[in-house]
């Protein structure tokens, strides 16, 4: 009774790879009509993970930037740490991420230094992300997105508890105690879930789940992604944040299992 | 190409008619939202469902906001305009204050709120708004707005994705539609329900559509703005609300004057 | 459906059912005909509506009424709700890739058998294409499908006599149809028993 949404009607394609690429194609010299700043992703990064956890908060991200369906850049790191006590890890175009780095960086020296010379308060995580999704929604409204999924993790020093929220590039904001991007909102955000709920309860106020629980569930997920997002590599990495400071593990793999696939019959070059 | 009888479409498409590609600036996060009016007080509710197609955003997104103290704005369609447009409208709400040292009137936000909207006439809030509270004559009132800033006001209306389950539902309930007082007793009059009935109301309205829309559920909000002198009583006593229902009260924003807010939290189904 | 428009609900009440419609027949947005029925019987304990394309709605009809009678002569005995609503199934089934615009109620009581001696009040609702589904409250369908739903969902209760199942699906109807452009110009609700039909033609909003 109620219309699906056509996925042509979104930013995201059939099968919700997140972003949307596609193939340049050729204008006609004489097809220059008035300027839209609207662009189309490029080199895209595939989900990110996150889930809060009874110190602090985790954010997972694979290594791979890919040019299309090329995985083109397998070293390359989506968390991104900014200031002591928040980080972001970022889906959708990597060019854009590269810039919004770049910027933030910038605005955390400049509070750095405001910080040496006066009693300075520093943002926290709440602040960081209400500028982003302000900078997101901004940008979306002059028809300009920036083309990037992120998720904000961080420890609030002042209320000692953990954050984590989502601002994608229509300015679209939440929070939820486990959240993911793209692809990872189909295959990853139920395990999450049900992860989150088995001990907090469906409203959240038992037991969270402990750092290497939280850690082991992620990894699960990041398996689970690997294995059907046809845009994901086996290798990530895990970004924790409590009260002590923000931390990026090493890349790492999960343990993935293939024997199955000497079953199967009707792919590839068998003759039986 | 004459190597082509006929040359496939897609080769054609590639000179001809460049595939169009542009960037869309809404979204739809689904929810619903309903305010209705007493004599003296008003209520505002939304559930707290935040969605996008298929995909649950979180279970908990705000969609009722506290203007003033006589004063509820409820927001439904693209959640990102929504919270923008609230944040905007309660920055007008604080120039007026300091401008003019009270705060601003409930028929005065609403005209506000139209012009605001019609400002982006051509690249509209992609939000429907109800505004709920206490008129200056101390009356509950229920103003309701489109995306483009067209207003009225009414004892009840409903908005968002199960407007359509709501709102006839209303009709009969609240301006009753379709019914006839037996013959030689008071008619009926809309607007004039106790706050118990009220409230019955609203839950049944969004239990309702939690059963039949997949974009209605988790959980809801509930704002209850009385009116200066008013008994509380019929809304805190716990025997009269439903189970698992919370009520706290919201103090004072400004100087307070008389008027109180509530807000009552209930659970909706999560499927 | 939006071509003709119009709507149909049902309900189960205790030991009774009622279905229910409105009477516009239109040409769009264009009302042309107050007196539209789109349910009928098939019995003295079954009815069946047929919001939809109104074209179909006639021929789906005489084709029922040939399909149970060959039934009535050939079996001896009346259809079942039931039997009847697969036998409407198939029947939609049978035009898959060219379908009935019609989205069918049936509401019926089951006369006791030996085999079967309680049998419970029967509703049920299909698609264009006879997909059945038989729900334990209420059914709509129509172009005020969707406010159906959401009044019936606010109205209905379990185990309602008659006289209250009147009252219920009647103000449900009316007041979802007030709301949906395409549908009202009058309603009519029908109330199965056990020993009778009762038929009422309601007064409605003609805007």
């Amino acid at each position: 009774m109620w219309k699906q949404r056509s996925p042509g009607q979104s930013s995201f394609n059939d099968y919700n790879t997140f972003p949307l690429p596609q193939t340049q194609r050729v204008q006609p010299s004489y097809a220059h009509g008035p300027t839209f700043h609207t662009q189309q992703p490029l080199v895209t990064g595939t989900s990110v993970l996150g889930i809060k956890f009874d110190k602090g908060v985790m954010i997972a991200a694979d290594n791979l930037a890919s040019y299309g369906s090329l995985a083109r850049f397998r070293d390359i790191q989506r968390l991104h740490p900014l200031g002591q006590h928040t980080l972001i890890g970022v889906a959708g175009d990597m060019s854009d991420y590269q810039w919004l780095q770049k910027e933030l960086d910038a605005l955390l020296r400049e509070e750095d230094a405001l910080a040496l010379t006066d009693s300075h308060p520093s943002l926290s995580p709440k602040n960081i992300y209400q500028l982003l999704s302000n900078l997101f929604y901004a940008r979306r409204s002059k028809m300009n997105p920036v083309w990037n999924a992120v998720l904000v993790g961080g420890w609030d020093k002042v209320k000692a508890e953990s954050f984590l929220a989502y601002v994608d590039l229509l300015g679209t904001t939440y929070t939820a105690p486990t959240l993911a991007t793209g692809f990872g909102a189909h295959l990853a955000q139920p395990l999450l879930r049900e992860a989150y709920e088995a001990k907090a309860g469906i409203d959240g106020t038992g037991p969270l789940l402990t750092q290497e629980e939280a850690e082991k569930v992620l990894e699960d997920c990041m398996k689970v992604l690997f294995y059907r997002d046809a845009r994901s590599i086996n290798k990530f990495q895990i970004a924790t944040i409590t009260a002590e400071g923000s931390t990026i593990s090493d890349s790492k793999s999960a343990d993935t299992y293939w024997a199955f696939a000497e079953g199967l019959r009707g792919y590839g070059a068998q003759t039986q | 190409m004459a190597l082509y009888s006929n040359a496939p479409a897609s080769y054609a498409d590639h000179t001809s008619a460049p595939i169009e590609h542009r960037f869309n600036p809404y979204s739809d996060n689904g929810g619903s939202i309903l305010a209705i009016a007493g004599k003296d007080f008003s209520v505002i509710a939304g559930d707290t469902r935040q969605s996008e197609g298929y995909n649950i955003q979180t279970r908990y997104a705000r969609k009722v906001w506290q203007l003033t103290d006589k004063a509820v704005l409820a927001t439904n369609g693209f959640a990102a305009d929504g919270n923008n447009f609230v944040k905007r409208v309660k920055q007008r709400l604080e120039w007026y204050e300091h401008a003019h040292h009270k705060p601003m009137g409930l028929k005065s936000i609403a005209r506000m709120i139209q012009t605001m909207l019609y400002a982006k006439r051509f690249f509209p809030y992609y939000v429907y708004n109800i505004l709920g509270g206490i008129e200056e004559d101390g009356s509950g009132a229920v103003y309701s707005f489109d995306p483009v800033g067209s207003y009225e006001r009414e004892a009840c209306r409903a908005a968002g994705a199960a407007q359509s389950l709501i709102q006839p539902f209303l009709d009969n309930q609240i301006y009753f539609k379709n019914q006839t007082p037996e013959t030689g007793s008071e008619p009926f009059i809309p607007g004039n329900l106790p706050l118990s009935t009220v409230l019955s109301l609203v839950v049944d309205s969004f239990t309702s559509a939690t059963e039949r829309h997949i974009e209605v559920g988790d959980g809801m909000e509930i704002y209850v703005v009385m009116n200066k002198g008013r008994t509380t009583d019929d809304l805190l006593d716990k025997k009269k609300l439903g189970p698992g229902m919370e009520v706290e009260e919201l103090g004072a924003l400004g100087e307070g004057g008389g008027e109180r807010t509530f807000l009552v939290r209930a659970a909706l189904k999560r499927d | 459906m939006e071509l003709n428009g119009g709507s149909v609900v049902a309900m189960i009440g205790k030991d009774c059912v009622a279905i229910a419609s409105d009477l516009r027949l239109g040409n769009q947005q264009v009302g042309i005909a107050s007196n539209f029925d789109k349910v009928f019987p098939v019995n003295d304990k079954l009815y069946y509506g047929l919001p939809g394309l109104a074209t179909d709605v006639y021929t789906l009809r005489e084709h029922l009424r040939f399909r149970v009678n060959m039934y009535r002569m050939k079996e001896e005995r009346e259809i079942t709700p039931k039997t009847f609503t697969h036998l409407l199934s198939s029947t939609l089934y049978e035009k898959r890739f060219g379908p009935f615009f019609i989205e069918p109620v049936v509401a019926g009581l089951t006369t006791p058998t030996p085999l079967d001696p309680n049998p419970k009040p029967y509703i049920s609702t299909m698609d264009t294409i006879g997909c059945i589904t038989t729900p334990k409250d209420f059914a709509v369908a129509g172009t005020a499908a969707d406010k159906l739903y959401g009044v019936a969902e606010g109205l209905w209760e379990p185990d309602l006599e008659p006289e209250d199942l009147f009252e219920t699906i009647s103000q449900t109807l009316l007041n979802a149809v007030d709301r949906d452009a395409l549908s009202g110009w009058g309603a009519v609700v029908h109330i199965i028993t056990h020993d009778k039909v009762i038929t009422r033609t309601l007064r409605a909003r003609m805007d």
